[in-house]
């Protein structure tokens, strides 16, 4: 109990654990099934705590939401850089095509329009990601606010990281901390 | 239908590629005078300094949205008849009502094909086609 006499969540299993024993203490018919519900709720209350103190710990939550944040901002990134690069190509014939006859000129004209027309999708894939970006940050403030409400927690929950072969695979990197061709060139030819 | 080729297009979208792609469909409607804002305060200022014969605007941007750029080119004297067409993947019946509230000239929804564009922008010239 606080002083205001308010129980606290982080109190909450604690005083479920008083209150079962203070009830084992008594002779009262059907108290076991008292008991029983109060063990369940305190053995629950304890494995959330646990789970909510894993999501803090450093291998859990900000981590990963702000790589699987970088992860999609990326993806707008390669995108549109490849919906450039098609643009590029498609200008390029444009301007080919303009030196044809009417009949090439117009069926290569046709083709670019079905390119540009087609490139819309970057815009409209940026959108749905950036919108999925958001919710990940919501979903993080919210579950930073339950993590709150626990109050200071017992973190040597580990993260259930991969092990081995497994913890090899973490590509594609991301552009800003990626090795180069040539950075992997030179590594190779330093292992002999 | 024919478009007038020679008139002055203000394209705004906060997706330079976007941009890219609306030019090259203004141009191959044979439209070339166009000038390009990313977001709606920068298009504002623009439309003041010099007035286009069309807008064309995305919605979803910020600080600036398409609504907000329409209301203010609504509400401003020097601005408030030139077509507004909005080019935007938010399609929601509250969305088109809120634009058609605002003053919205036409609406294209994303993605959208050069013969949508061709058949909008002949829609708020009707004298042309």
């Amino acid at each position: 109990m606080s002083q205001s006499g308010t129980l606290q969540l982080p109190d909450a299993h604690g005083y479920l654990d008083r209150v079962i024993g203070e009830l084992r203490a008594i002779e009262a018919p059907h108290k076991n099934t008292l008991v029983n519900v109060l063990e369940y709720l305190s053995g629950h209350i304890r494995a959330t705590r646990s789970e909510i103190g894993a999501l803090r710990s450093g291998s859990g939550n900000s981590q990963m939401f702000s790589t699987t944040t970088d992860e999609l901002e990326e993806i707008v990134t390669e995108t549109a850089r490849a919906t450039n690069r098609i643009m590029d190509a498609a200008e390029a014939v444009e301007k080919v095509a303009a030196t044809l006859e009417p009949g090439p000129a117009n069926a290569l004209m046709d083709a670019t329009t079905n390119i540009y027309e087609a490139s819309a999708f970057q815009d409209i894939t940026g959108q749905r990601i950036t919108k999925i970006v958001r919710a990940l940050q919501s979903l993080e403030e919210k579950l930073a606010a339950l993590a709150s409400a626990f109050g200071p927690l017992d973190e040597t929950f580990v993260a259930n990281a991969p092990e081995g072969d497994a913890a090899l695979l973490n590509g594609p990197q991301m552009e800003k901390t990626a090795a180069s061709q040539t950075d992997i060139d030179a590594l190779f030819a330093s292992l002999g | 239908m024919s478009l007038n080729k020679n008139m002055r297009v203000v394209i705004v979208d906060d997706y330079t590629t976007m941009l890219r792609i609306l030019r090259n469909l203004l141009r191959q409607l044979e439209i070339n005078n166009v000038e390009e804002a990313s977001d709606g305060d920068t298009a504002y200022h623009l439309l003041q300094k010099n007035p286009p014969d069309l807008v064309i605007s995305d919605w979803n941007m910020a600080p600036v949205t398409g609504l907000d750029l329409l209301k203010r080119v609504r509400a401003d004297a020097k601005l408030k008849h030139i077509p507004f067409i909005m080019v935007t993947a938010e399609s929601k019946t509250e969305n088109v009502i809120a634009a058609k509230q605002a003053g919205v000239s036409n609406y294209i929804v994303k993605p959208f094909n050069a013969d949508t564009l061709r058949a909008k922008i002949a829609s708020v010239f009707p004298a042309m086609v």
